[in-house]
């Protein structure tokens, strides 16, 4: 410890004006024992001391670094395997016959696009209404059971949840669709927008609310126009964060919307992917295949990792905002 | 009080009761404001002004468990009636927070605005001319006027609470509630909002709860002392100052408890 700046002594020093001093009647003063402290000699236990804590800031370090690895291993080792077959025929064409080579997977692109289009907007104004509902009548009974079964919905694999939309919709209707594949994706994002949303309104100070109840504002006018309107940045980072998460979902996918090799043909037709497409390429036995499924993989990292940037970016600014 | 006087009431609180849950805050208060006046509320902490203050625009009622008893006129008609909306009643009575709280991410003209705006006035132009004429009102334009765009949450605390003030005005309410609005400001910002509320009575009937004795003494009109939830003494400010009826309002006004 090096001490610079000496410590207050105990109203042995030059006598202030009576204003000072009847502050330092209130705020008790350490005592040091009437002894200024200046840069004294290190003991035997302080050099011990800073030894332990720089082991332990570099054991930190250590961990941190153990951390982070595996995500910039994944990273470099998708982009090296995905980057020989990013043209723009990845983007544009639709998948080949096995043994031609060529093709891309424009039809996963375009069904990705299409399934989290679809989802996005559905979801998002009923996961962020719902998400205003449970916390402006956060104590009513509905709105407690709401959360409830929002946390549990939350909690449950993916993969039951794709089986469920199987059940519901694709036996009903008898053939997959983009419709099913929404259905199930929905399931995933309503949740998550309305629990981040539900958290972020809570953060709104209740005499804000007050301010705009008393200048006549109808209650809901209030939550949309001024408490939602405050928190937009922090509402949006969920949102984009519910996008990134239903933009890789692979299994909820598989039984509802299917594949689609042709292309998109419609919402009540079988719907390609990228998770999807790239699971089937990934499983397949064919060199040319895997090479397309690396390099959706890179596509589909690289969107999220955007979305997971813009998400930050948007934070950041309303928390500038805030205060 | 004479005839005249009473026919010029503007705000008339009846025998109010206030509860939050099973607790009585405020026990049966009446009082009356004649047009033009500013009356101060004053009593020690905890005795109910504030909530008080919060039945005369039906704000209390926003608090879960919470209930009112009683009637409050305002311009002959019983807020409390059957079936009278509250988002009308709080068109018609401003209110001003002890904590300045303008809106968060809206700028300053947005603030001021958003009381028009969200009643569905979109009218540029006559959003404008209301925005600067609010602000002029609560001596804040001069200091604004070059950065309207700016956050509201930008500027300084007193700024802020006259900022508050402009936007309780803008929907011209013919009364204004205002709870402790300099206790958070240094002495110069209270000024300003002291000489702002003797300015604003021209047009505005000022209910105003504060802990400041001298504030109450040179602002108000009429000063009405609470305790423990009852109203002990009300009458004319000069009154009540200098030769108080009731023994307790003197000891509180000379600093004896509270
Ligand atoms: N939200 C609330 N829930 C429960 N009780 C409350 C609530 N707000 C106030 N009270 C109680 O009501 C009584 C009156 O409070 P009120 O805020 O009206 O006092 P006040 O006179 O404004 O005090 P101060 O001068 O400190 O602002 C107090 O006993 C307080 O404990
Ligand atoms: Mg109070």
């Amino acid at each position: 410890m090096d001490d610079k700046a000496p410590r207050p002594s105990g109203g042995s020093g030059p006598s202030g004006t009576t204003f000072v001093r009847m502050i330092r009647k209130q705020t008790p003063q350490p005592r040091w024992g009437g002894r200024r402290y200046t840069r004294a000699r290190l003991s035997l236990s302080d050099v011990k001391r800073r030894w332990v804590s720089r082991f332990g800031v570099f054991f930190l370090y250590c961990l941190t670094f153990l951390a982070v690895t595996p995500l910039l291993g994944i990273f470099i080792y998708i982009v090296n395997k995905g980057i020989p077959g990013l043209n723009r025929d990845f983007f544009v064409s639709l998948p080949k016959p096995v043994g031609e080579t060529g093709g891309g997977m424009g039809n996963a692109i375009v069904g990705s696009g299409i399934l989290v289009s679809l989802t996005s907007i559905i979801g998002v104004p009923w996961g962020i209404l719902l998400g205003v509902y449970l916390s402006e009548y956060a104590s009513s009974r509905l709105a407690r059971w709401l959360r409830q079964c929002i946390d549990q919905l939350s909690s449950i694999p993916s993969i039951v949840i794709g089986l469920f939309a199987y059940a519901m919709i694709v036996v009903w209707t008898k053939h997959f669709s983009a419709w099913a594949g929404t259905f199930a994706l929905l399931i995933i994002l309503v949740p998550i927008v309305a629990r981040t949303t539900e958290e972020i309104l809570k953060l709104v100070p209740q005499h804000i609310r007050e301010a705009g109840l008393a200048l006549g504002i109808p209650r809901w006018n209030v939550t949309l126009f001024i408490v939602l309107k405050g928190v937009r940045g922090g509402v949006m980072t969920g949102v984009i964060l519910g996008i990134a998460r239903i933009m890789g979902e692979t299994a909820p996918l598989i039984f509802t919307a299917f594949n689609n090799q042709y292309g998109f043909s419609g919402l009540n037709q079988p719907t390609a992917s990228l998770p999807v497409q790239l699971y089937t390429y990934a499983i397949s036995p064919f060199e040319e295949w895997h090479q397309q499924a690396w390099t959706g993989a890179l596509v589909l990292v690289g969107i999220v990792l955007a979305l997971n940037v813009i998400s930050r970016i948007l934070f950041k600014k309303s928390e500038v905002r805030r205060d | 009080m004479t005839s005249s006087e009473n026919s010029n009431v503007i705000l008339e609180a009846d025998k109010i009761h206030a509860w939050f849950g099973s607790h009585e805050a405020v026990k049966g208060v009446s009082l009356s404001a004649v047009m033009g006046t500013v009356t101060a509320l004053i009593g020690p902490s905890g005795c109910g002004k504030s909530t008080f203050i919060r039945t005369l625009n039906r704000l209390h009622e926003e608090i879960p468990h919470t209930r009112v008893e009683g009637q409050v006129i305002l311009e002959g008609k019983n807020i409390y009636e059957r079936g009278v909306d509250p988002v009308g009643v709080r068109r018609k009575i401003g209110m001003v927070f002890q904590k300045p709280n303008p809106f968060p991410s809206m700028s300053i003209f947005e603030n001021v605005a958003a009381g028009l705006r969200l009643a569905g006035i979109s009218k540029r132009s006559l959003l404008a001319e209301v925005v600067e004429q609010s602000l002029k009102q609560a001596a804040l334009f001069e200091e604004v006027k070059d950065k309207l765009k700016a956050p509201g949450t930008s500027l300084s605390g007193g700024q802020q609470q006259r900022l508050c003030i402009a936007r309780a005005l803008a929907v011209k309410p013919p009364v204004l509630l205002m709870d402790e609005p300099t206790s958070a400001l240094d002495p110069i910002s209270t000024a300003k909002i002291e000489e702002l509320v003797m300015e604003l009575k021209k047009d505005v009937t000022v209910v105003m709860v504060t802990h400041n004795m001298q504030q109450a003494a040179r602002i108000s009109d009429k000063t009405a002392f609470f305790l423990m939830g009852e109203l002990i003494e009300w009458g004319d400010t000069s009154q009540v100052f200098t030769t108080p009826k009731v023994e307790k309002t003197e000891q509180y006004i000379t600093g004896r408890f509270g």
